[in-house]
């Protein structure tokens, strides 16, 4: 058992930690992101702005989405509510860093959790988010590209549309490239998650060397970091839980705007748009006008061309008779 | 009948009428009954998703009973009440927003509690019948997604309902009458709409309630399946009652499925198209975002012809629907760690990177119609 505690590989540490990390602190965020929405402090951009939810679940990002957007020339979205949303996120991934990383400390690798082991862990990760998260986002996105236009290329090639007779059809196409630029991408995207995880779980394990070993039985520790989590006043936990709960409803809804909201002129949606309403006897009496107007288009032109054709006709026939006058006239001398 | 907590002390009020329903309906035995379950190997995040689709299902309620206050299931109201709902009543936008993504969550969530009970093996004897009462809720939870597709009476709304019934009209035998029941007419039209308005807030909902009353019914009697790690000894270590800690669990799994449905009704508010009309000009049509895998697999040559689309829109989800209700009874082996289940796994990540695959592709095929 102690020998299986001491192989943990630092992917296990990592994700074992980072995990659980992420789903703590995230709840929390969540209501300050909905809040801040509500308010119309944030505006986020389509893609950009999922993929800031998205790693609003992650203790690593704090610095390196903005080194991300910086760097990188992206657009996250405007207003104050974003630098806020970083800011609000430290002091609850120091937190969950310290819930998660006293469990694990005292249940996996049955080490005493050191003071300000939340602090630790998170000034740590978050630095090494910062170097090795830009550094992923930049490879991924390279990869990416490349795997799309070779993939392109690929099934562009002449020898797989003899394979497919006329060429490949369009769903089999989409799918086939997606394939096998989706594999690559997914590949290199989840080899490098792995690499930044285990840099995570060489962090801790870093941190847990200098921890002193545990030596309660794992009963005892199991009842040690449950009772870590249960509040000394539960009483006073309850009330101050509800209160918070029953503040921020009230918060929410005064803050809700009444009519729908318009987007932020930086990140307004490309406008739907649908065919105008068919109305089928609109569109009769339309077409009948039209062949009406056709048709009358139609005698004109035909009428037009057969006076072109007479005068034609006269100016041939006044031509021939001058010739023959003129041939005559040449005959009598 | 018991008195106050503190002998010799006088009883509130409260106290007072939770004493008088406690001897009327026995709700301190109840109370007990419905806490003090014991939850195999403790608490886990993994174990949220049941009470959280209870939760999505009363907010759909409530939202969806707010929503019948303005809107009328007529042809020729319809879009309009729909429109007025966004642009007149006050919160009505956010309101549609809130039951439009909420009804994705919750197929979302179906997916989620499957995967893990599918993953836990938690579908194993003794959980067959928990596991077939949560595949006929997982066909009510699409079917409320299909029906309440139709409601806003847009563009969208009118093709996809459209595209959806001639799909259900290649099944043989019952398939013509399904589709000539559903449309109640050659095209749809008002007969469509009251008939799935009918569906939507009365049918579905007491199917749904009846059967997640049995469901919840069957996981008390068979009790939680616990993790499918750990010794013996580790699981009973860490064993615990539902309350506190899974309550706890459950509602901030709760509080974070709200918030992040307030947060799509903010960023993608609902926005109507043009109104339903037969014509469908340069729209194409396409249902809801989570049938889209099934849409773009239906445009592959292998399922068109008269054989293909029976293949694709009739055999292939009735073997795949026929294969989960017959699944506890193939798979008798009593393994339930998922690292030892290598046919299981493999087969859980083909249908995840199907869905996931054919969803996108979905997307691209977008910009070859446009």
């Amino acid at each position: 058992m102690a020998d299986e505690r001491e192989s943990l590989s630092p992917v296990k540490i990592g994700l074992g930690v980072l995990w659980p990390v992420c789903w703590t602190g995230l709840p929390i965020k969540l209501v300050f992101a909905v809040l801040i929405l509500a308010m119309g402090m944030a505006q986020f951009e389509g893609r950009l702005g999922i993929a800031f939810l998205m790693l609003l679940t992650s203790p690593v990002t704090v610095f390196a989405v903005p080194t991300i957007t910086m760097g990188l020339e992206s657009h996250l979205g405007e207003g104050v509510g974003i630098p806020l949303l970083f800011l609000i996120s430290i002091p609850i991934d120091i937190w969950a860093f310290g819930v998660v990383g006293r469990t694990f400390f005292l249940e996996n690798l049955r080490k005493e959790p050191p003071d300000g082991l939340g602090l630790t862990l998170w000034w740590k990760s978050a630095l090494a988010g910062a170097l090795f998260l830009p550094m992923l986002w930049f490879t991924v996105s390279t990869v990416t590209e490349t795997a799309i236009s070779t993939s392109r290329s690929l099934v562009e090639m002449e020898s797989l549309r003899h394979v497919f007779g006329t060429g490949l059809p369009v769903a089999e196409r989409i799918s086939i490239e997606l394939a096998l630029w989706g594999t690559v991408a997914s590949v290199v995207l989840i080899a490098l998650l792995l690499i930044g995880v285990s840099l995570i779980g060489w962090i801790i394990r870093g941190t847990a060397e200098a921890a002193q070993p545990a030596t309660e039985n794992y009963q005892r520790l199991i009842t040690r970091w449950d009772l870590m989590r249960v509040p000394a006043d539960q009483g006073l936990m309850l009330t101050a839980v509800t209160g918070a709960g029953v503040v921020l409803s009230l918060l929410f809804w005064a803050v809700l705007p009444v009519t729908t909201t318009h987007p932020h002129e930086c990140c307004k949606k490309p406008d739907v748009k649908a065919q105008p309403m068919f109305k089928p006897l609109d569109t009769l009496n339309k077409n009948e006008q039209q062949i009406a107007q056709m048709t009358a288009q139609l005698a004109m032109l035909e009428q037009q061309k057969a006076e072109a054709e007479s005068e034609k006709d006269k100016g041939k026939r006044k031509a021939q008779t001058g010739k023959d006058a003129a041939s005559s006239a040449v005959k009598k001398p | 009948m018991e008195q106050s907590s503190i002998p010799g002390a006088q009883s509130t009020a409260t106290e007072k009428v939770i004493a008088f329903l406690d001897d009327r309906v026995g709700l301190k035995q109840m109370q007990a009954k419905m806490l003090n379950e014991p939850v195999p190997g403790g608490s886990r995040w993994a174990y949220v998703f049941g009470s959280v689709l209870l939760f999505l299902f009363l907010m759909q309620a409530l939202t969806g009973i707010l929503l019948m206050f303005y809107y009328v299931p007529t042809a020729d109201h319809a879009y309009a009440s729909t429109q007025y709902i966004i642009h007149e009543v006050d919160y009505g936008w956010f309101l549609l927003g809130y039951h439009f993504w909420g009804s994705s969550a919750m197929a979302v969530c179906v997916i989620a509690h499957m995967s893990q009970v599918f993953l836990w093996g938690a579908y194993k004897k003794p959980r067959e019948l928990l596991w077939i009462v949560g595949l006929a809720l997982f066909g009510i939870v699409i079917g409320f997604g299909f029906t309440g597709y139709l409601l806003p009476w847009d563009q969208r709304a009118y093709w996809a309902t459209t595209v959806g019934v001639e799909i259900l009209d290649k099944t043989p035998v019952l398939g013509d009458f399904m589709a000539r029941f559903l449309k109640g007419g050659p095209t749809p039209g008002q007969m469509t709409l009251s008939r799935f308005f009918v569906i939507h807030v009365m049918i579905l909902p007491a199917a749904l309630m009846g059967l997640a009353g049995l469901h919840l019914f069957l996981f008390r009697v068979a009790g939680p399946a616990g993790p499918f790690r750990g010794t013996s000894d580790e699981i009973k270590a860490k064993t615990d009652y539902f309350f506190p800690r899974q309550i706890w669990k459950d509602i901030v799994g709760m509080a974070a499925v709200f918030a992040t449905i307030c947060a799509l009704a903010f960023w993608e508010p609902v926005v109507l198209l043009e109104e339903a009309t037969p014509d469908p000009g340069d729209y194409h049509p396409e249902p809801e975002w989570y049938f889209l895998f099934y849409f773009q697999l239906l445009r592959l040559k292998i399922f068109s012809g008269e054989f293909g689309q029976l293949l694709g829109a009739v055999a292939l989800p009735v073997a795949f629907m026929v294969l989960l209700v017959a699944l506890p009874f193939i798979d008798k082996d009593p393994e339930r760690n998922i690292f030892k289940r290598p046919i299981a796994l493999v087969s859980w990540i083909v249908v995840m990177v199907t869905m996931l695959l054919f969803t996108v592709a979905a997307v691209i095929n977008r910009e070859f119609l446009d």
